[in-house]
């Protein structure tokens, strides 16, 4: 990395900032940069599954049917008691099993299905998860356990959304489809952001449980990269350093928290454009 | 809901669809100095990489190297990720009646009990002792059997935790395979210690694999066999372990 770098700026360098910047530029160090992408995808993909089940989840919860409105509520108040490193470990370990256990029903020998003493019965039953396939799950647990936060609050949000604009726009003779969709869940995004940035904060901090899921992500290169290190042969020698690299992670969740607050406060900005709000007028 | 699931079923089948090919793959630690880890350039590297390709190119295999935490590369094996283990475990039959070993690549060495500098221990009558070893190691399970009665054992992810809290002093004694502790105690400029003697606790260093599948036995053995005989494997031990132990008499 540092060899790409030209003469005349290499040479202005002293020679321990050179071994230093080569250091944290070689391989393995590239990797774990690198591997930022992990987080990202989980976050932004979490966040989309999660804005998602909040919608239906707000949808169900204000539902007139009442098995519907049952779902919802089951929904909101089962997954948010529920810890976001369980619901990480149990799901994907949960949907493998459950497609394996069909997929053994349908490609198994019946007789070997019935003598089989280990999981899975046959060889070809087997489903290999792959870090991409790790990711995905990673996303829809994410998504589960923060849609339904993110439910509640557009729930609440919609509540919120003056009763008034609703009546005119059945007066004009929208149908209540239209209503649903044109007034209530236009308007209700205003009320809902501050909460749906409350959100995403939390489930970008969950991120950090990727390593639980065999994903070599941020954390886990940090306590490798961090581990002491005896053996000149692998690399630099140096003692325990998982602090400093800990420590680099702080910053860069603080770093990131600080841009989400701008994404969320100029998103607040779009969406309150032409709404007369409480106190604003 | 019948047609998600056919169609889930379905989707999987197409990831699932086990491989075929001829590539063998092996997984390791990668945390393991000098038998395997990672380099500066993040690959794998190490004294089983070195080996494992050059056993393949005997075998005529295509083989591949995969990491995987060591806690979990037992079932990972038994659940068909990779196909085998070349990661430092030592054939013991506990081991044996989970997965099958190959004729072993790295002679049986002493596992060494290491300490701070100037601390001595009667190894016959531990008691109140915190003994720090690697969790699902031969070191793990003798330390368990002869102290667990009288003394705590704590068990670590890594053989780099272990060491880290030995040298934070939050451990008595460490017990663990003396290869990756020699450069430990090297580097430790008189910090740490060998104390006591060595103790033999498991056979020597073998490939793990998979009870059924024989044919990869007998190529990995026959491979193993011609390597020690032309004298490879005894020229990968000197490059990674310095001063053996050696096959060659």
């Amino acid at each position: 990395m540092l060899e790409t770098l030209p003469d005349w700026l290499s040479g202005l360098f002293s020679e321990d900032v050179r071994s230093s910047l080569a250091y944290i530029t070689n391989g393995k160090h590239l990797a774990w940069y690198a591997s930022i992408r992990f987080t990202l995808i989980a976050a932004i993909g979490g966040a989309t599954v999660a804005v998602l089940f909040g919608l239906v989840g707000a949808a169900l919860k204000q539902s007139r049917i009442m098995p519907f409105k049952l779902i919802g509520d089951f929904y909101t108040t089962i997954v948010r008691g529920v810890p976001d490193v369980l619901f990480i470990l149990f799901f994907p370990l949960a949907f493998e099993q459950a497609v394996e256990y069909f997929l053994a029903r349908s490609v198994c020998e019946p007789e070997v299905l019935a003598a089989a003493t280990q999981w899975p019965p046959c060889e070809a039953a087997q489903w290999f998860l792959t870090t991409t396939d790790y990711l995905i799950m990673a996303c829809v647990s994410l998504g589960i356990v923060y849609g339904a936060f993110a439910a509640n609050v557009i729930h609440g949000a919609m509540q919120a959304v003056p009763k008034g604009q609703l009546e005119a726009a059945a007066a004009y003779g929208f149908t209540p489809r239209q209503v649903f969709w044109r007034f209530k869940v236009r308007q209700m995004w205003v009320y809902a952001l501050p909460g749906l940035s409350n959100v995403w904060m939390l489930l970008l901090k969950a991120t950090s449980l990727l390593s639980l899921l065999q994903i070599a992500d941020i954390v886990q290169w940090a306590a490798r990269l961090g581990s002491a290190n005896y053996y000149s042969r692998v690399g630099l020698v140096h003692p325990d350093w998982r602090w400093k690299y800990y420590l680099v992670l702080f910053v860069f969740f603080i770093v990131m928290t600080m841009l989400s607050e701008r994404f969320f406060a100029a998103l607040q900005a779009r969406a309150s454009r032409g709404m007369s709000l409480a106190g604003s007028d | 809901m019948k047609k998600i699931l056919l169609s889930m079923v379905l989707a999987s089948a197409v990831i699932a669809t086990p491989a075929m090919s001829e590539t063998v793959r092996i997984g390791t630690e990668g945390a393991y100095a000098p038998y395997n880890y990672v380099d500066d350039n993040g690959k794998l590297a190490g004294y089983e990489i070195d080996l494992g390709n050059a056993l393949c190119a005997e075998a005529g295999l295509t083989c591949e190297f995969v990491a995987n935490e060591w806690d979990s590369i037992i079932p990972n094996l038994v659940a068909g990720n990779y196909d085998a283990i070349m990661a430092g475990m030592s054939i013991t039959d506990e081991r044996k009646q989970t997965i099958n070993f190959s004729e072993e690549y790295y002679p049986s060495e002493p596992s060494k009990y290491a300490a701070a500098a100037g601390m001595s221990f009667d190894m016959m009558s531990l008691s109140g002792k915190k003994i720090g070893v690697q969790g699902a190691t031969i070191q793990a399970a003798y330390a368990e059997e002869h102290f667990g009665a009288n003394n705590t054992i704590m068990s670590f992810k890594t053989f780099d935790d272990s060491v880290a809290d030995l040298a934070a002093g939050n451990l008595d004694l460490l017990l663990a395979d003396g290869d990756p502790l020699n450069p430990v105690i090297e580097a430790s400029a008189g910090a740490l210690a060998f104390v006591g003697e060595g103790v033999r606790i498991g056979g020597g260093v073998g490939i793990g694999m998979r009870k059924d599948d024989t044919d990869l036995a007998v190529k990995m053995n026959a491979a193993i066999a011609a390597l020690k005989a032309n004298g490879t494997v005894d020229k990968l031990i000197k490059e990674y372990f310095d001063n053996g132990p050696f096959y060659a008499q």
